[in-house]
């Protein structure tokens, strides 16, 4: 009967359905002793606004910059750089420039525990995010996804719940307008003196907007 | 050294007047086998001699470093005794006396040094010295109050007043003299069993006992870093012969919770003809251990091997270059100051750089990208001029600028040509 529904059925897909089933099975195993559902910004003013009190682990976040360039890497640094040194690998899937490995040492990431990974286009780089966020061993996934949906960010969703990491997709702003499945989703603009976060979206939180400064740019 | 002692003031409560020192010592020695998986240093006392009750010690000193200190150790271990019920209180200390009388005041700090026992043994009354009563008795006719008191007279006048034995044991309890423990060895093979005050005739009310029993052979197995494929479960009966049921693995295991999981699945199908009176485990065939699943010992390991597999897996689809590790390499030349190489978990650690380094931009430019001269200069300069060995040498300014849409730029002013370039974000 399973077997027959699990043919018939276009939607949702069979690895769909495993997916879910695997989830189902998971949560009611480790309910009792989840560990923290949340990994601290390093931001205090953050950490208050967001549901568990920091970046949501075993979940996606979604972060929209503006533009590159104006502190939307620097934001992760103090959760990478505690997740590194607790020996958690960190994925990279085809960031636009090189993380530049003098500066994240500086900010204490553990360079040994860094992965780099090249893919061109936008199934590959799915693929290799979903592989990444569903390993153990890795503490959080930073992709620059070309192109996505809500069912692939569902699909992602369900990786970080298996795998227990923190998702974290660079996506472009106009994707704010697109639903998401996301746990959390973050639009990100310059200002003058800091970078301003809108909380589009927060499971179990609210819609907030605030400012933080992190400590990039503070060259000679 | 750093004993943890553990007593264990109701170790087989259960048991009949009569059996009970029998039950205890057995009980005592199965604990002794769990504890071996922390420590080849473990010691036994059935009685210990204050009249406390039977008391186990574990040197955490020496495995410490094996499981991120001896907090975490000790968490571990108390973490790992919780489960199997027994009513215990622990103390840690230098000297396995000293842990005892920790233990024994219920005191949750721990001793490191002799000098921090000697503090925390200070304000703690006379009654807590393991020491026979007529000595205790004389103790206060000297008019002596707390154990700070005692251990500031002369040893000599502690001899000679309240006689050698209790001057020994101060010694020992402060790390004077040594303590001659009797070190548990682990033995050739495995047989453990347990008895019943009342009959079972029901098969969930093994699983408690079983537990232990298990946890016995975890450590054993895990001290002698073994396996086991197999294993007999023997419920006991009253004249007649015990039921044997065989436990078998898929491949060798020694996780404790594994092969309960397995005996609970055996037990939970099969009717008991008669009542248990007693349980025992066996196990003969010792193998070598496999990838353990789910066993803390191995959890490192256990994500090696899965960073190995996914790493595996990406460069099997994306190419191997594909898939690479970041390195700093010590140059000036910002974009020779890193390099990338085939990922490999077994790779050695990058040299630390830490807050000596100077600031760097998180994102590098492939190539320097030219530019028109900047109109907001934020910060700078910072002159690099180096590379003049390999021909490829640099005379660049670099400075912050700010970009039309916000960004902030790592721009620099070549000195050779006069032309300005983009190289970084400071994202």
């Amino acid at each position: 009967m399973t077997a027959q529904l699990l043919r018939c059925a276009p939607h949702p897909g069979r690895d769909e359905l495993r997916l879910q089933l695997e989830r189902l099975c998971r949560s009611s195993q480790t309910d009792e002793e989840a560990g923290p559902i949340a990994l601290p910004t390093g931001f205090a003013q953050l950490d208050a606004v967001l549901p568990g009190g920091g970046w949501p682990v075993g979940a996606i976040t979604e972060l929209m910059p503006d533009a590159q360039g104006i502190g939307e890497l620097s934001l992760l640094l103090p959760a990478l750089a505690r997740l590194s040194s607790a020996g958690r690998c960190i994925v990279w899937i085809a960031p636009p420039c090189l993380p530049y490995p003098p500066a994240l040492a500086r900010h204490g990431l553990a360079l040994e525990h860094l992965l780099l990974v090249q893919a061109r286009d936008a199934q590959t780089r799915l693929w290799a995010t979903e592989q990444a966020l569903r390993c153990p061993a890795v503490g959080a996934v930073l992709a620059w996804p070309a192109a996505l949906d809500e069912r692939r960010i569902r699909r992602l969703q369900l990786a970080a719940e298996a795998g227990g990491s923190c998702g974290l997709l660079y996506r472009p702003p106009a994707a704010a307008q697109q639903p998401s499945p996301a746990a959390l989703r973050l639009r990100l603009q310059a200002l003058d003196a800091g970078l301003r976060i809108e909380i589009q979206k927060a499971r179990g939180g609210r819609a907030h907007a605030l400012v933080v400064h992190p400590a990039a740019a503070a060259c000679a | 050294m750093l004993w943890l002692c553990i007593l264990l003031p109701r170790l087989a409560p259960e048991a009949s007047a009569g059996g009970r020192p029998q039950a205890e010592r057995a009980a005592l020695e199965l604990l002794a086998l769990w504890a071996l998986q922390w420590s080849s240093q473990v010691s036994i006392d059935p009685a210990d001699s204050a009249g406390h009750g039977p008391a186990l010690w574990i040197e955490i000193g020496a495995s410490s470093r094996l499981f991120g200190g001896h907090a975490a150790l000790r968490e571990r271990i108390a973490a790992d005794l919780a489960p199997l019920g027994y009513t215990h209180r622990l103390g840690t200390a230098p000297t396995p006396a000293g842990a005892a009388l920790l233990a024994r005041a219920g005191l949750a700090t721990v001793a490191t040094t002799r000098t921090q026992l000697r503090q925390q043994l200070a304000p703690l009354p006379l009654t807590l010295l393991a020491l026979p009563d007529e000595s205790l008795a004389a103790l206060q006719d000297a008019g002596l109050q707390c154990i700070g008191e005692l251990l500031a007279l002369p040893t000599a006048a502690i001899a000679q007043r309240f006689g050698p034995g209790a001057s020994l044991y101060l010694q020992r309890l402060c790390g004077e003299a040594r303590e001659p423990l009797r070190m548990v060895r682990p033995p050739q093979r495995f047989a453990s069993r347990c008895e019943f005050a009342d009959p079972v005739t029901d098969t969930t009310a093994l699983l408690f006992p079983l537990q232990r029993l298990l946890a016995g052979l975890q450590g054993f197995l895990r001290s002698r870093d073994r396996a086991v494929q197999r294993y007999t479960l023997c419920l006991e009966h009253h004249r007649r012969a015990a039921t044997r049921l065989e436990i078998g693995l898929a491949r060798p295991g020694r996780d404790a919770a594994q092969l309960l999981a397995l005996a609970r699945e055996r037990l939970a199908a099969s009717t008991l003809d008669a009542a248990v009176h007693g349980l025992a485990i066996e196990a003969h065939e010792l193998l070598q251990p496999q990838v353990l699943q789910s066993d803390l010992f191995s959890r490192a390991a256990q994500h090696t091997e899965q960073l190995q597999q996914v790493i595996d897996r990406l460069a099997a689809r994306l190419g191997e270059s594909a898939v690479q590790t970041l390195r700093g390499a010590a140059d000036h030349r910002p974009e020779r100051a890193w390099r990338l190489s085939a990922a490999s978990i077994t790779a050695p650690a990058a040299a630390p750089e830490g807050a000596a380094a100077p600031v760097r931009p998180c994102w590098l430019l492939p190539e320097p990208l030219h530019i028109d001269r900047p109109q907001e200069l934020l910060a700078g300069p910072e002159r690099i001029e180096s590379g003049w060995w390999d021909g490829a040498d640099i005379a660049r300014d670099y400075y912050l600028a700010r970009g039309a849409d916000g960004a902030q730029l790592w721009v620099f002013h070549d000195l050779r040509n006069g032309a300005w370039c983009v190289h970084g974000l400071w994202a």
